[in-house]
Protein backbone atom coordinates (compact mmCIF):
# COMPACT_ATOMS: atom_id res chain seq x y z
CA UNK A 1 0.00 0.00 0.00
CA UNK A 2 2.93 2.64 0.76
CA UNK A 3 4.38 2.03 -3.16
CA UNK A 4 0.86 2.84 -4.19
CA UNK A 5 0.68 6.48 -2.26
CA UNK A 6 4.11 6.81 -3.48
CA UNK A 7 3.14 6.03 -7.35
CA UNK A 8 -0.37 7.98 -6.63
CA UNK A 9 1.80 11.09 -5.57
CA UNK A 10 4.06 11.40 -7.95
CA UNK A 11 1.34 10.65 -10.78
CA UNK A 12 -0.34 13.34 -9.55
CA UNK A 13 2.62 16.12 -9.22
CA UNK A 14 3.36 14.53 -13.24
CA UNK A 15 0.02 15.56 -14.01
CA UNK A 16 -0.95 19.17 -12.63
CA UNK A 17 2.90 19.87 -13.22
CA UNK A 18 1.45 22.84 -14.79
CA UNK A 19 -0.94 24.03 -11.94
CA UNK A 20 1.91 23.85 -9.64
CA UNK A 21 4.17 26.11 -11.45
CA UNK A 22 1.35 28.79 -12.36
CA UNK A 23 1.01 29.13 -8.67
CA UNK A 24 4.72 29.12 -8.30
CA UNK A 25 5.27 31.60 -10.45
CA UNK A 26 2.35 34.20 -8.76
CA UNK A 27 4.42 34.75 -5.80
CA UNK A 28 7.84 34.48 -7.09
CA UNK A 29 6.89 36.54 -10.24
CA UNK A 30 10.46 34.95 -12.09
CA UNK A 31 10.77 31.79 -14.48
CA UNK A 32 13.83 30.06 -13.12
CA UNK A 33 12.56 30.88 -9.47
CA UNK A 34 9.40 29.23 -10.57
CA UNK A 35 11.40 26.56 -11.55
CA UNK A 36 13.40 26.08 -8.46
CA UNK A 37 10.50 25.85 -6.27
CA UNK A 38 8.28 23.19 -8.08
CA UNK A 39 11.34 21.31 -8.27
CA UNK A 40 12.28 21.77 -4.60
CA UNK A 41 8.66 20.65 -3.86
CA UNK A 42 8.52 17.78 -5.48
CA UNK A 43 11.77 16.24 -4.36
CA UNK A 44 10.67 17.07 -0.25
CA UNK A 45 7.25 15.55 -1.17
CA UNK A 46 8.91 12.17 -2.51
CA UNK A 47 11.25 11.86 -0.47
CA UNK A 48 8.96 12.50 2.52
CA UNK A 49 5.89 10.54 1.07
CA UNK A 50 6.18 7.98 4.17
CA UNK A 51 5.09 10.48 6.09
CA UNK A 52 1.95 11.03 4.06
CA UNK A 53 -0.39 8.25 6.52
CA UNK A 54 -3.74 9.38 4.48
CA UNK A 55 -3.29 9.20 0.91
CA UNK A 56 -7.04 11.35 0.71
CA UNK A 57 -5.05 14.32 2.02
CA UNK A 58 -3.03 13.85 -0.98
CA UNK A 59 -3.52 17.00 -2.48
CA UNK A 60 -3.66 19.49 0.24
CA UNK A 61 -0.66 17.95 1.29
CA UNK A 62 1.44 18.64 -1.39
CA UNK A 63 -0.01 22.26 -1.91
CA UNK A 64 1.26 23.40 1.44
CA UNK A 65 4.65 22.05 0.51
CA UNK A 66 4.47 24.18 -2.42
CA UNK A 67 3.19 26.89 -1.15
CA UNK A 68 5.42 26.89 1.81
CA UNK A 69 8.59 26.68 -0.88
CA UNK A 70 6.55 29.46 -2.60
CA UNK A 71 6.54 31.68 0.70
CA UNK A 72 10.25 31.18 1.65
CA UNK A 73 11.41 32.37 -1.38
CA UNK A 74 9.12 34.87 -1.96
CA UNK A 75 10.34 36.37 1.69
CA UNK A 76 13.69 36.03 0.78
CA UNK A 77 13.73 37.62 -2.69
CA UNK A 78 11.71 40.36 -1.10
CA UNK A 79 14.56 41.41 1.00
CA UNK A 80 16.69 41.42 -1.74
CA UNK A 81 14.58 43.71 -4.25
CA UNK A 82 16.41 46.47 -5.14
CA UNK A 83 14.72 49.94 -5.02
CA UNK A 84 14.30 50.67 -9.17
CA UNK A 85 12.71 47.20 -9.17
CA UNK A 86 10.13 47.78 -6.59
CA UNK A 87 9.65 51.23 -8.04
CA UNK A 88 9.25 50.09 -11.59
CA UNK A 89 6.93 47.42 -9.97
CA UNK A 90 4.49 49.75 -8.40
CA UNK A 91 4.87 52.35 -11.83
CA UNK A 92 3.88 48.71 -13.70
CA UNK A 93 1.10 47.80 -11.88
CA UNK A 94 -1.76 50.01 -12.07
CA UNK A 95 -2.60 49.84 -15.91
CA UNK A 96 -5.66 47.82 -18.02
CA UNK A 97 -8.85 49.36 -18.81
CA UNK A 98 -9.69 51.01 -15.09
CA UNK A 99 -7.02 54.30 -15.87
CA UNK A 100 -6.54 55.18 -12.18
CA UNK A 101 -7.90 51.82 -10.60
CA UNK A 102 -5.95 48.24 -10.32
CA UNK A 103 -6.77 45.82 -12.46
CA UNK A 104 -7.88 43.08 -10.12
CA UNK A 105 -4.89 40.30 -11.37
CA UNK A 106 -2.54 43.11 -9.96
CA UNK A 107 -4.39 44.24 -7.04
CA UNK A 108 -4.19 40.55 -5.65
CA UNK A 109 -0.49 41.42 -5.47
CA UNK A 110 -0.84 44.54 -2.82
CA UNK A 111 -2.57 41.81 -0.69
CA UNK A 112 -0.47 40.40 1.86
CA UNK A 113 1.32 36.78 1.35
CA UNK A 114 -1.51 34.87 3.38
CA UNK A 115 -3.95 36.97 1.69
CA UNK A 116 -3.32 36.16 -1.54
CA UNK A 117 -2.99 32.45 -0.97
CA UNK A 118 -6.30 32.08 -0.03
CA UNK A 119 -7.57 34.44 -2.91
CA UNK A 120 -5.26 32.68 -5.12
CA UNK A 121 -6.51 28.90 -3.57
CA UNK A 122 -10.41 30.06 -3.89
CA UNK A 123 -10.58 31.56 -7.48
CA UNK A 124 -7.53 30.08 -9.52
CA UNK A 125 -7.14 26.87 -8.10
CA UNK A 126 -11.58 26.28 -7.32
CA UNK A 127 -10.52 24.93 -4.26
CA UNK A 128 -13.24 24.63 -1.01
CA UNK A 129 -12.71 26.61 1.87
CA UNK A 130 -12.40 23.85 4.14
CA UNK A 131 -9.45 22.25 1.62
CA UNK A 132 -7.40 25.28 1.87
CA UNK A 133 -7.78 25.78 5.69
CA UNK A 134 -6.15 22.04 5.59
CA UNK A 135 -3.63 23.43 2.62
CA UNK A 136 -2.73 26.33 5.34
CA UNK A 137 -3.31 24.93 8.65
CA UNK A 138 -5.93 27.41 10.18
CA UNK A 139 -9.55 26.48 11.27
CA UNK A 140 -12.34 27.31 9.19
CA UNK A 141 -13.55 30.54 10.59
CA UNK A 142 -9.89 32.28 10.17
CA UNK A 143 -10.14 30.57 6.30
CA UNK A 144 -13.24 32.77 6.01
CA UNK A 145 -12.72 36.01 8.12
CA UNK A 146 -9.29 36.40 6.05
CA UNK A 147 -11.39 35.68 2.19
CA UNK A 148 -13.63 38.38 3.14
CA UNK A 149 -11.30 40.87 4.47
CA UNK A 150 -9.22 39.81 1.59
CA UNK A 151 -12.46 41.01 -0.58
CA UNK A 152 -13.01 43.51 1.00
CA UNK A 153 -9.49 45.34 0.30
CA UNK A 154 -9.42 44.22 -3.28
CA UNK A 155 -12.85 46.95 -3.22
CA UNK A 156 -11.13 49.23 -2.72
CA UNK A 157 -8.27 48.75 -4.56
CA UNK A 158 -9.72 48.33 -8.09
CA UNK A 159 -13.03 50.31 -7.68
CA UNK A 160 -15.30 47.04 -8.36
CA UNK A 161 -17.49 44.96 -6.55
CA UNK A 162 -15.35 41.84 -6.20
CA UNK A 163 -17.94 39.21 -4.83
CA UNK A 164 -17.17 36.18 -5.96
CA UNK A 165 -20.75 34.22 -5.12
CA UNK B 1 -18.97 35.45 -11.08
CA UNK B 2 -18.22 38.72 -12.64
CA UNK B 3 -16.19 40.18 -15.29
CA UNK B 4 -12.70 41.17 -13.12
CA UNK B 5 -12.75 37.72 -11.85
CA UNK B 6 -13.11 35.86 -15.25
CA UNK B 7 -10.18 38.61 -16.65
CA UNK B 8 -8.17 37.91 -13.46
CA UNK B 9 -8.54 34.27 -13.79
CA UNK B 10 -7.66 34.25 -17.67
CA UNK B 11 -4.53 36.50 -16.80
CA UNK B 12 -3.57 33.80 -14.31
CA UNK B 13 -3.78 31.08 -17.09
CA UNK B 14 -2.02 32.45 -19.29
CA UNK B 15 1.65 32.87 -17.52
CA UNK B 16 3.43 30.85 -19.79
CA UNK B 17 5.10 27.18 -19.18
CA UNK B 18 8.78 27.07 -19.82
CA UNK B 19 9.62 24.14 -22.24
CA UNK B 20 12.05 23.07 -19.48
CA UNK B 21 9.04 22.31 -16.66
CA UNK B 22 8.79 18.68 -17.94
CA UNK B 23 12.51 18.16 -17.89
CA UNK B 24 12.41 19.86 -14.34
CA UNK B 25 9.46 17.56 -12.89
CA UNK B 26 11.33 14.64 -14.39
CA UNK B 27 14.34 14.98 -12.53
CA UNK B 28 12.91 15.81 -9.40
CA UNK B 29 10.50 13.19 -9.22
CA UNK B 30 13.67 10.60 -9.63
CA UNK B 31 15.55 12.58 -7.21
CA UNK B 32 13.09 12.70 -4.41
CA UNK B 33 11.98 8.94 -5.03
CA UNK B 34 15.84 7.91 -4.69
CA UNK B 35 16.18 9.85 -1.62
CA UNK B 36 13.17 8.55 -0.80
CA UNK B 37 14.51 5.08 -0.98
CA UNK B 38 17.88 5.32 1.03
CA UNK B 39 15.82 6.60 3.93
CA UNK B 40 13.22 3.76 4.08
CA UNK B 41 16.04 1.36 3.68
CA UNK B 42 17.67 1.95 6.63
CA UNK B 43 14.50 2.26 8.66
CA UNK B 44 13.82 -1.13 7.68
CA UNK B 45 16.84 -2.50 8.10
CA UNK B 46 16.27 -1.28 11.81
CA UNK B 47 12.56 -3.00 11.90
CA UNK B 48 13.46 -5.98 10.64
CA UNK B 49 16.61 -6.60 13.42
CA UNK B 50 14.30 -5.27 15.94
CA UNK B 51 11.56 -8.09 15.09
CA UNK B 52 13.78 -10.27 14.53
CA UNK B 53 15.26 -10.27 18.12
CA UNK B 54 11.57 -9.90 19.61
CA UNK B 55 10.86 -13.26 18.09
CA UNK B 56 14.15 -15.22 19.13
CA UNK B 57 13.57 -13.99 23.11
CA UNK B 58 9.58 -15.09 22.47
CA UNK B 59 10.84 -18.25 21.30
CA UNK B 60 13.20 -19.10 23.55
CA UNK B 61 11.41 -18.64 26.54
CA UNK B 62 8.30 -19.95 25.59
CA UNK B 63 9.96 -23.52 23.95
CA UNK B 64 12.56 -25.45 25.94
CA UNK B 65 13.11 -27.42 22.85
CA UNK B 66 13.82 -24.75 20.99
CA UNK B 67 16.29 -23.26 23.53
CA UNK B 68 18.56 -26.72 23.14
CA UNK B 69 17.90 -27.01 19.42
CA UNK B 70 19.74 -23.19 19.16
CA UNK B 71 22.88 -24.35 21.25
CA UNK B 72 23.09 -27.15 19.48
CA UNK B 73 23.77 -24.86 16.64
CA UNK B 74 27.09 -23.27 16.10
CA UNK B 75 25.93 -20.60 13.76
CA UNK B 76 22.99 -19.54 13.03
CA UNK B 77 21.25 -18.83 9.36
CA UNK B 78 23.06 -19.67 6.71
CA UNK B 79 25.77 -17.33 4.73
CA UNK B 80 22.99 -15.80 1.96
CA UNK B 81 23.07 -12.17 1.38
CA UNK B 82 21.96 -9.95 -1.54
CA UNK B 83 24.33 -6.60 -1.98
CA UNK B 84 24.49 -3.40 -4.31
CA UNK B 85 27.24 -4.36 -6.92
CA UNK B 86 26.78 -1.86 -9.38
CA UNK B 87 24.92 1.71 -8.51
CA UNK B 88 24.96 3.97 -11.77
CA UNK B 89 23.16 7.22 -13.16
CA UNK B 90 22.40 8.15 -17.13
CA UNK B 91 21.76 11.78 -17.52
CA UNK B 92 20.79 13.28 -21.08
CA UNK B 93 17.98 15.00 -22.87
CA UNK B 94 16.61 11.36 -23.80
CA UNK B 95 16.74 9.66 -20.65
CA UNK B 96 17.19 9.74 -16.86
CA UNK B 97 18.36 6.46 -16.01
CA UNK B 98 19.00 5.12 -12.50
CA UNK B 99 20.03 1.45 -11.61
CA UNK B 100 20.71 -0.32 -8.57
CA UNK B 101 21.92 -3.35 -9.67
CA UNK B 102 21.68 -6.33 -6.98
CA UNK B 103 23.30 -9.60 -6.73
CA UNK B 104 23.44 -12.91 -4.86
CA UNK B 105 25.78 -14.37 -2.87
CA UNK B 106 24.92 -17.95 -1.44
CA UNK B 107 27.30 -19.80 0.84
CA UNK B 108 27.57 -23.63 -0.60
CA UNK B 109 25.27 -23.31 -4.02
CA UNK B 110 27.37 -21.49 -6.57
CA UNK B 111 25.65 -22.86 -9.50
CA UNK B 112 22.91 -21.67 -8.17
CA UNK B 113 24.16 -17.84 -7.29
CA UNK B 114 25.96 -17.71 -10.71
CA UNK B 115 22.32 -18.51 -12.60
CA UNK B 116 20.48 -16.00 -10.59
CA UNK B 117 23.53 -13.49 -11.17
CA UNK B 118 23.51 -14.10 -14.68
CA UNK B 119 20.13 -13.77 -15.05
CA UNK B 120 19.74 -10.24 -13.51
CA UNK B 121 22.73 -9.01 -15.78
CA UNK B 122 21.26 -10.19 -18.65
CA UNK B 123 17.75 -9.60 -17.86
CA UNK B 124 18.64 -5.36 -16.69
CA UNK B 125 20.75 -5.06 -19.92
CA UNK B 126 17.75 -6.64 -22.20
CA UNK B 127 15.42 -4.09 -20.04
CA UNK B 128 18.17 -0.44 -20.72
CA UNK B 129 18.82 -1.70 -24.07
CA UNK B 130 14.71 -1.85 -24.91
CA UNK B 131 13.92 1.20 -22.88
CA UNK B 132 17.03 2.92 -24.88
CA UNK B 133 15.57 1.92 -28.51
CA UNK B 134 12.22 2.80 -27.28
CA UNK B 135 13.36 6.44 -26.29
CA UNK B 136 14.99 6.80 -29.22
CA UNK B 137 11.89 5.60 -31.36
CA UNK B 138 9.66 7.79 -29.76
CA UNK B 139 11.69 11.06 -29.70
CA UNK B 140 11.80 10.38 -33.73
CA UNK B 141 8.11 10.11 -33.83
CA UNK B 142 7.79 13.34 -31.66
CA UNK B 143 10.45 14.63 -33.90
CA UNK B 144 8.75 13.63 -37.41
CA UNK B 145 5.36 14.47 -36.35
CA UNK B 146 6.82 18.75 -36.10
CA UNK B 147 8.15 18.00 -32.29
CA UNK B 148 10.76 20.39 -31.41
CA UNK B 149 13.55 17.94 -29.92
CA UNK B 150 14.12 20.74 -27.42
CA UNK B 151 11.32 19.70 -26.30
CA UNK B 152 10.92 16.04 -25.78
CA UNK B 153 10.34 14.97 -22.43
CA UNK B 154 13.28 12.35 -21.06
CA UNK B 155 12.28 9.14 -20.31
CA UNK B 156 12.87 8.14 -16.76
CA UNK B 157 13.82 4.46 -15.90
CA UNK B 158 14.98 2.93 -12.96
CA UNK B 159 15.96 0.01 -11.66
CA UNK B 160 15.90 -1.40 -8.10
CA UNK B 161 15.17 -3.69 -5.99
CA UNK B 162 13.87 -4.60 -2.48
CA UNK B 163 14.15 -7.91 -0.11
CA UNK B 164 11.19 -8.95 0.89
CA UNK B 165 11.97 -12.21 2.81
CA UNK B 166 15.16 -13.33 4.67
CA UNK B 167 15.42 -15.57 7.33
CA UNK B 168 17.42 -18.85 7.67
CA UNK B 169 15.60 -21.06 5.13
CA UNK B 170 13.93 -18.82 2.88
CA UNK B 171 15.23 -15.51 0.84
CA UNK B 172 13.23 -13.38 -1.21
CA UNK B 173 13.78 -10.21 -2.98
CA UNK B 174 12.10 -8.33 -6.17
CA UNK B 175 13.45 -6.24 -8.53
CA UNK B 176 11.65 -3.70 -9.97
CA UNK B 177 12.25 -1.63 -13.23
CA UNK B 178 10.10 1.59 -13.21
CA UNK B 179 10.07 3.95 -16.93
CA UNK B 180 7.73 6.60 -16.56
CA UNK B 181 7.05 8.22 -20.09
CA UNK B 182 3.65 10.19 -19.22
CA UNK B 183 2.59 8.05 -16.28
CA UNK B 184 4.81 5.30 -14.68
CA UNK B 185 4.72 1.52 -15.54
CA UNK B 186 6.54 -0.60 -12.75
CA UNK B 187 7.62 -4.14 -13.58
CA UNK B 188 8.48 -6.86 -11.27
CA UNK B 189 10.34 -9.71 -11.01
CA UNK B 190 10.75 -11.63 -7.62
CA UNK B 191 13.31 -13.99 -6.79
CA UNK B 192 12.44 -16.88 -4.09
CA UNK B 193 15.41 -19.24 -3.26
CA UNK B 194 14.95 -21.71 -0.88
CA UNK B 195 18.54 -21.94 1.05
CA UNK B 196 18.42 -25.21 2.30
CA UNK B 197 17.69 -27.13 -0.91
CA UNK B 198 19.59 -24.62 -2.89
CA UNK B 199 17.17 -24.00 -5.85
CA UNK B 200 14.04 -21.05 -6.56
CA UNK B 201 10.53 -21.71 -4.90
CA UNK B 202 7.81 -22.48 -6.79
CA UNK B 203 3.78 -21.28 -5.40
CA UNK B 204 3.65 -24.92 -5.12
CA UNK B 205 6.34 -25.07 -2.86
CA UNK B 206 4.92 -22.68 -0.40
CA UNK B 207 1.79 -22.95 -0.04
CA UNK B 208 1.37 -27.23 -1.10
CA UNK B 209 -0.49 -28.52 -4.07
CA UNK B 210 -3.53 -26.61 -3.69
CA UNK B 211 -1.87 -23.37 -4.02
CA UNK B 212 -3.66 -22.69 -6.95
CA UNK B 213 -6.98 -22.69 -4.99
CA UNK B 214 -5.52 -21.32 -1.98
CA UNK B 215 -4.10 -18.31 -4.12
CA UNK B 216 -7.41 -17.47 -5.71
CA UNK B 217 -9.33 -17.90 -2.41
CA UNK B 218 -7.00 -14.96 -0.93
CA UNK B 219 -7.02 -12.84 -3.75
CA UNK B 220 -10.83 -13.12 -4.11
CA UNK B 221 -11.00 -12.32 -0.58
CA UNK B 222 -8.89 -9.46 -0.73
CA UNK B 223 -10.37 -7.75 -3.93
CA UNK B 224 -14.13 -7.84 -1.92
CA UNK B 225 -12.31 -6.61 1.04
CA UNK B 226 -10.99 -3.38 -0.33
CA UNK B 227 -13.72 -3.24 -2.62
CA UNK B 228 -15.76 -2.10 0.37
CA UNK B 229 -14.19 1.22 0.05
CA UNK B 230 -15.75 3.07 -3.05
CA UNK B 231 -12.61 4.48 -3.62
CA UNK B 232 -11.33 1.35 -5.07
CA UNK B 233 -12.35 -0.51 -7.63
CA UNK B 234 -11.37 -3.94 -9.89
CA UNK B 235 -12.31 -4.84 -13.24
CA UNK B 236 -14.84 -7.41 -13.47
CA UNK B 237 -14.75 -10.66 -14.13
CA UNK B 238 -15.71 -10.54 -17.58
CA UNK B 239 -14.03 -7.18 -18.06
CA UNK B 240 -10.35 -8.81 -18.09
CA UNK B 241 -10.55 -8.72 -14.29
CA UNK B 242 -8.81 -11.28 -12.13
CA UNK B 243 -10.00 -15.14 -12.48
CA UNK B 244 -7.57 -17.37 -11.19
CA UNK B 245 -3.51 -16.81 -11.11
CA UNK B 246 -1.35 -17.80 -13.30
CA UNK B 247 1.09 -20.92 -12.92
CA UNK B 248 4.04 -18.62 -12.95
CA UNK B 249 2.03 -15.90 -11.25
CA UNK B 250 4.47 -13.40 -9.42
CA UNK B 251 5.08 -13.65 -5.82
CA UNK B 252 7.39 -12.98 -3.19
CA UNK B 253 8.16 -13.83 0.57
CA UNK B 254 6.62 -11.51 3.49
CA UNK B 255 9.02 -11.06 6.77
CA UNK B 256 6.83 -13.58 8.08
CA UNK B 257 7.52 -16.09 5.30
CA UNK B 258 4.09 -16.09 3.68
CA UNK B 259 3.75 -15.61 -0.18
CA UNK B 260 2.39 -12.75 -1.33
CA UNK B 261 1.37 -12.81 -5.04
CA UNK B 262 1.88 -9.56 -7.11
CA UNK B 263 -0.39 -8.11 -10.05
CA UNK B 264 1.24 -5.43 -11.90
CA UNK B 265 -0.94 -2.45 -12.80
CA UNK B 266 -3.48 -2.54 -15.01
CA UNK B 267 -3.20 -6.26 -14.66
CA UNK B 268 -6.47 -6.54 -12.49
CA UNK B 269 -7.40 -3.39 -12.16
CA UNK B 270 -7.40 0.48 -13.34
CA UNK B 271 -4.34 1.94 -13.56
CA UNK B 272 -5.02 4.73 -10.54
CA UNK B 273 -4.81 1.49 -8.16
CA UNK B 274 -2.10 1.21 -8.86
CA UNK B 275 0.46 -2.52 -8.19
CA UNK B 276 -1.81 -5.12 -6.20
CA UNK B 277 -0.73 -7.78 -3.94
CA UNK B 278 -2.17 -10.56 -1.79
CA UNK B 279 -1.02 -12.37 1.08
CA UNK B 280 -1.97 -15.58 1.29
CA UNK B 281 -1.84 -17.17 4.37
CA UNK B 282 0.17 -20.65 4.60
CA UNK B 283 -2.42 -23.82 4.71
CA UNK B 284 -1.42 -24.25 8.33
CA UNK B 285 -1.68 -20.49 9.17
CA UNK B 286 -4.79 -21.94 11.58
CA UNK B 287 -2.63 -23.56 14.32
Amino acid sequence: MEQTTHQRLTDYIVAHQEVFYRLAYSYVKNRDAALDVVQESIVKALSKSDSLRNPEFLKTWFYRILLNESMNYYRRSRRLVSLEEAGLAEAAAPQGDHGARLDLYAAIERLDPREQTIIRLRFFQDMKLEEIARVTETNLNTVKSRLYKSLGKLRALTGEECSYE
Amino acid sequence: MNDAWERARETYRQTPIPEELEFAVASAVRAGSRRRTSRRAIRRSITAALAGCACFVLLINASPTFAQAVSNVPVLGRLARVFTVAEYTVEDREHLIDVRLPALELEGATDLEQRINTEIQTRIEQVLQEAEDRARETKAAFVATGGDPEEFMPIVISVDYEIKCQNDQYLSFILTKTETLASAYTEYYAYNIDLEAGRELTLRDVLGPDYLELANQAVREGIALREQDPDNSYFKPDEGGFTSIAEDQTFYLNQKGNAVVVFEKYEIAPGYMGMQEFEVPLPTAGT
